[in-house]
């Protein structure tokens, strides 16, 4: 049918189908601000304005909007300096959400952006409440919400003529820590309220730098603002075919046969595939360095499905809606085989979920047992141990599978170039490793594979996997046409993978006097049809979670700790990688765990964890017994702040006037109470002699750089941390570093955004290549100034600076290098491997009210006061903060994956899987406590998922706080509280 | 899949092309927009100047395609049904929905099903003759025709109170109690089921709690117990009372 869309005040004709959306219509022209987040509109990264109020362009037909205004985000603004032609700028809104740090991975900030709009031209003066109402459509997995509000809340102020805060003056340094106690840096509560920027507790060290410590803007967030094309399915390519795959509806079956004619004989069917068609090859999908630390189970289609979700058959076609009735033309006759649903049966159960000859085992694997990993790690004597307390505590836990849910979905697109070289450009946090394990998957050498990254929508563990590059490579090559390949929102949550369920039993010893003698786990983690992550996701539950409570006196200095896994199949959507990496699956168990001991004993909650937990100077105790597969090696810890972070924390939640207080707990409705809870937390950076990153950077004629750096953006703000180090030894402002990354053609290799390393290795190898480069700058300005030594030159402000006080400029020294003198291009590679991860620490409190008629809780506040060594951008790392706080609340209270007695999945969607948004937020806060880590340049640990691991077991113990009731499994909902209470 | 898109400028011409096999009413399109495996047709209805707001003596008459959020904002609008109707969809969702498509979409967890089933609201319907129907009917049975306006009653005291795992989440048990002068009270669960329950229609309060707890002696799913939804649906009667 024909119809006209008037699109920003344009008129545009177009031929559509009746059932084309208007998200179809729009992005079909070209308007790629509009987003897909999800079928039925609960996500809202698909919104645009029609007639000036927000609405989900993916839930309407394009035919409805005849006749009515459309705005997108395109017609908002533009990048401010566009050559000789006069621009308008950006709109205050995008200016604000650039400044405040409240663009992440940018997939929902168009969006968020729309509905700002729509609000300020019917209220330019809303309260913080209506903003929050106002983008609650809009869900964003990245921020926690709390700097987008801030960045309506400004522009508003701005769009009103009030006086422009001026946030270069806003001091959001709050001191230096003292030896003592950090009481008395207590920030002014006063300014958290307007203050965009986080409480930072400085480490007197980065007082002389000039970028390092200072919220810079993203080097991406003027493009992601404007909603430029820059995610994977904005690409746009002739002939390009739409992919979809079939999927198995059974949880256990042989494929006994399988007809394609149908579906091959639809027009516009351009290929169809099954296990019959490509090359059998065994490969794992986590996207890991090689060798893979895990079993190699999976195909690319296999005459066998092991969990409902599983493949059966590709197909691609000219348009999705071709492809999908492709699909239901495909007959499959299945052989069902009984299915192991429950972890618990899989060791000593009769199926064997993985029979296949080509399985290939890893450390102690065994798929007869169904095991794809066990772990048996014992430190100390941990039986002598026990023997020695005075008090055993023993008890079960369970947490539940929960899934990434970034709001971009899994997407790749690939074609063959006009080298016939094939690219993938795809939302993956590992570039690097999908061309290595793609190359044998598809039988070429991996020199024919480029891997492209463009900016990703989020992944939060879930694009660590090699997950669906394969489905499109295999119709690239079946087709020769390019290929897409996206997933729907029911895929992400059958077909992808997520956080491993486990079920914990601990076993703690301790002496009258609040010592630890000895403290054991066992998990047994279901890792679902596939082994991908399986030993390494369960061996950080224990190595990161078990490691933070060594005992104290003797115990501490030989601490006696046990930590056991079996990493079981079962026929359920696998497991894998998710933000955490197996940490949050510890931290529920050990700090309920220690909070019952504590209650039990009578010791305060803080002092008990604090006499125990592990102080700088010594060994990480699973340094010395584990290493994900690999030889350990013994590493010491030279920096915890964990005091100062509980100090601070407990100071900004008022934590002393609350905890034990009958008559705040009572503030409450007359059927409520209030509590208070903490959880500690460390967590790991990077994975020590194994993670890699590289980095090159070239001198220009006007005197910027060129940064190229493998390592992978996934919407945390890594390019900008990392050419904010090179800049500061560059000496040069961040605007001067143009930053390319993960381009496996162009950029140096990097594993890859996982196990919080970016800022640390990738960074350190940054910082590597600017200092080779700054060298050679130093060199050719001694030559320019006729001195002898280079040595003492200063790089700074742009200019290099001899100790006389005459100075060459950046730009003279290029053009110097470049066409005057004994041309050189001036570059320098570098890359880094770290001997060790030094761990950041936190402190996580919760304030909850509890309804004990109903068992409904509601948390009110979030504060994390956290130690991840020198913060490069506030901005960024507080926005890391704040977006994990708000996963990891839906991990306390709300989110689990659960299947029905045949596999299949009860939660499909955004509907029954709630994530929190904008207007149901509690207050979160968060403050960062400065250590300077020695084993950096800039003394940078990692931030990324410490924030994932506290808070469900805070929200716990402030729910037992509050009411006496103690939930053994998260989420904390209220059926478990109510029942609890009960008991 | 929709294989045809309509747009009637009248009413009758609505109704003639509705009365086609394979044609449903298009409100705001926020379900009907998806894949569908078999071919229909789809009338909008944006055009037929249905989506007024009226108070009618101690009626609100709301016009089919008003949407969730037009009502939401609207003066007449009460207290309490503007939470239900926050909980039933997002913001982005409420300015596309329409109160008829949301009454014809919804299930036993719709908080604006439930509010309304409590208030007693009256559907008119057109197809070959004109009729009103209350939404306790329609709700179990939805059936064939065009709703034109839905009516509520703005002299009750109305209450709605709800438990869920968020503060915006879905309720998993949800009670609205409408209470008229003459003493007159209706209770309504939600959060369970196919469609909400009609807990109580009686003269009075007397037997409130009691009324909602048999009413949801069966309601078990996956995401709650009988059990628990018994007990807090009467602990939420009583509380609406208040």
């Amino acid at each position: 049918m024909n119809i006209t869309l008037k699109i920003n005040g344009v008129d545009h004709g177009l031929d559509i189908a009746p059932s084309s959306t208007l998200l179809a219509a729009l992005r079909g022209l070209g308007f790629h601000g509009v987003k897909f987040g999800d079928e039925g509109g609960l996500s809202g990264s698909d919104t645009i304005l029609l007639d000036g109020k927000p609405v989900n362009a993916g839930s309407i037909l394009a035919a409805q909007a005849e006749g009515h205004n459309i705005a997108t985000i395109e017609a908002l603004g533009e990048h401010p300096e566009q050559g000789w032609k006069l621009s308008g700028g950006l709109h205050p809104l995008q200016k604000a959400f650039i400044e405040t740090g409240a663009v992440q991975c940018g997939y929902c900030t168009p969006a968020q952006i729309l509905a700002a709009k729509s609000l300020l031209e019917k209220n330019p003066n809303p309260s913080e409440a209506e903003v929050r109402e106002a983008i609650s459509g809009v869900l964003c997995r990245c921020t926690g919400y709390l700097k987008p509000v801030q960045a309506v809340l400004k522009a508003a102020a701005e769009m009103r003529g009030d006086t422009r805060l001026d946030w270069d003056t806003i001091n959001w340094d709050f001191g230096t820590p003292k030896d003592d106690s950090s009481q008395s840096d207590t920030p002014t509560p006063t300014l958290t309220g307007v203050l965009v920027r986080p409480r930072v507790v400085v480490t007197p060290d980065k007082q002389k730098w000039q970028t390092v410590g200072k919220p810079e803007i993203k080097v991406d967030a003027i493009k992601l603002a404007q909603g430029k094309p820059a995610f994977a399915a904005d690409f746009e390519k002739r002939g390009l075919l739409h992919a979809k795959v079939l999927l198995s509806p059974h949880a256990h079956a042989i494929i006994k046969k399988i007809d394609t004619s149908k579906a091959k004989a639809l027009q516009g069917v351009a290929a169809v595939l099954t296990w019959q068609d490509i090359p059998r090859v065994v490969y794992s999908t986590a996207g890991q360095s090689d060798p893979i630390p895990g079993p190699l189970d999976t195909f690319s289609l296999d005459y066998k499905v092991r969990f409902v979700g599983d493949r059966v058959a590709f197909v691609a076609a000219e348009t999705s809606e071709i492809a999908e009735k492709a699909l239901s033309l495909i007959e499959v006759e299945y052989d069902v085989l009984p299915a192991i649903l429950d972890s618990r049966e899989s060791m000593s159960s009769k199926i064997q979920i993985h029979d296949e000859p080509e399985f290939v085992n890893f450390a102690d694997s065994n798929p007869k047992k169904n095991l794809a990993a066990e772990i048996r790690i014992d430190i100390g004597d941990v039986e002598k141990g026990f023997a020695e307390a005075d008090n055993i505590f023993e008890a079960e836990y369970e947490v539940p599978k929960v899934q990434q849910a970034h709001i971009e979905p899994h997407v790749v697109v690939t074609y063959w170039d006009e080298d016939d070289r094939l690219v993938i450009r795809t939302s993956t946090q590992v570039p690097f490793h999908v061309r290595r394990m793609m190359a044998p998957v598809l039988g070429l050498p991996v020199k024919r594979i480029r891997v492209i990254k463009p900016r990703i929508g989020g992944g939060f563990g879930g694009k660590q996997e090699v997950l669906i590059e394969d489905v499109a490579a295999h119709l690239t090559i079946a087709t020769k046409q390019p290929v897409i390949y996206e997933y729907t929102r029911e895929e992400e949550f059958i077909a992808a993978r997520s956080r491993h369920p486990m079920r914990v039993k601990m076993k703690t010893g301790v002496k009258k006097d609040g010592t630890i003698t000895a403290n054991a786990m066992y998990a047994l983690s279901d890792t679902g049809a596939n082994g991908a992550h399986a030993l390494t996701v369960t061996g950080n539950t224990g190595h990161k979670a078990m490691a933070l409570y060594v005992g104290d006196g003797e115990y501490r200095k030989a601490p006696n700790i046990r930590f056991y896994a079996d990493i079981v199949y079962t026929n359920t959507p696998p497991s894998g990688a998710y933000r955490g990496y197996g940490v949050p699956q510890g931290y529920w168990p050990l700090d309920r765990h220690m909070e019952k001991i504590a209650r039990a004993m009578g010791f305060d909650p803080i002092d008990f964890r604090l006499k125990n937990a592990i102080h700088a100077g010594e060994y990480h105790p699973f340094s010395t017994a584990w290493n994900e597969g690999r030889e350990p090696r013994p590493e010491i810890i030279h920096t915890v702040g964990l005091e100062q972070c509980v100090a601070q924390g407990r100071a900004a939640i008022d934590w002393d006037d609350k905890y034990g207080n009958e008559e705040w707990r009572r503030l409450a409705a007359p059927n409520k109470r209030k509590g208070i809870g903490i959880a500690l937390a460390m967590q790991g950076t990077a994975i020590p002699y194994l993670d890699m990153g590289g980095a090159s950077i070239k001198m220009n004629d006007d005197g910027s750089f060129n940064l190229l750096i493998g390592a992978t953006d996934l919407g945390t703000g890594s390019d900008t941390v990392l050419a904010q180090m090179a800049a500061e030894v560059l000496g040069v402002p961040l605007e001067d570093m143009i930053c390319y990354s993960s381009d496996t053609d162009f950029t140096p290799f990097d594993k890859g955004a996982y196990a919080s390393s970016t800022t640390y290795i990738s960074g350190t190898a940054a910082t590597k290549a600017a200092q080779i480069v700054a060298e050679r700058i130093k060199i050719r300005a001694a030559m320019m100034l006729n001195m002898d030594k280079h040595d003492d030159i200063i790089l700074k402000d742009r200019k290099a600076t001899a100790p006389d006080g005459r100075s060459v400029s950046m730009t003279e020294i290029a053009l110097d290098s470049l066409h005057k003198n004994n041309q050189e291009q001036i570059m320098g590679v570098a890359s880094y491997v770290s001997p060790v991860s030094p761990p950041p620490f936190a402190a996580q409190f919760a304030e909850v009210t509890v309804d004990v008629e109903t068992g409904q809780v509601t948390v009110d506040r979030l504060v994390m006061a956290v130690d991840s060594g020198v913060i490069v951008n506030p901005l960024t790392a507080s926005g890391q903060i704040e977006g994990g706080m708000t996963q990891a609340l839906g991990y306390a209270v709300c989110e689990e994956m659960r299947y029905d007695e045949k596999g299949r999945a009860l939660e499909r969607d955004f509907d029954r899987y709630h994530l929190f948004r904008a207007d149901e937020m509690p207050e979160l806060e968060t403050i960062f406590v400065e250590t300077f880590e020695p084993s950096h340049p800039f003394g940078v640990k990692a931030v990324a998922e410490i924030p994932m691991d506290g808070v469900a077991p805070a929200v716990g113990n402030a729910v037992l706080d509050a009411v006496g009731a103690n939930v053994d499994d998260n989420p904390v909902t209220p059926e478990k509280v109510w029942r609890a209470l009960r008991k | 899949m929709i294989t045809i898109y309509h747009r009637p400028r009248t009413l009758d011409e609505a109704l003639t092309l509705l009365a086609q096999p394979n044609t449903f009413p298009l409100g705001g399109g926020t379900l009907l927009s998806q894949p569908t495996a078999d071919p229909v047709e789809v009338v909008d209805l944006q055009s037929l100047g249905l989506d007024s707001l009226t108070k009618k003596g101690y009626d609100l008459e709301i016009g089919a395609t008003c949407t969730l959020q037009t009502l939401l904002e609207s003066e007449h609008c009460p207290a309490a049904l503007k939470v239900a109707i926050k909980l039933e969809a997002p913001i982005n969702i409420r300015n596309s929905a329409t109160v008829a498509g949301a009454l014809v979409s919804s299930d036993g967890r719709s908080p604006f099903a439930t509010a309304l089933l409590a208030l007693d609201a009256k559907i008119t319907m057109v197809s070959d003759k004109s009729s009103v129907i209350s939404v306790g009917e329609f709700l179990p049975l939805p059936r064939r025709g065009l709703i034109t306006s839905v009516a509520i009653p703005l002299n009750t005291k109305f209450s709605f109170e709800f438990v869920s795992k968020t503060p915006a989440d879905k309720p998993l048990v949800a009670a609205a109690l409408a209470q008229w002068n003459s003493g007159r009270t209706r209770l309504s669960l939600g959060g369970y089921g196919q469609s909400p329950l009609l807990a109580m229609d009686g003269p009075e309060a007397e037997g409130l709690d009691s009324a909602a707890r048999n009413a949801y002696h069966e309601a078990q799913d996956d995401w709650a117990s009988a059990e628990y939804r018994m007990d807090v649906a009467a602990t939420l009667a009583k509380r609406c009372l208040v």
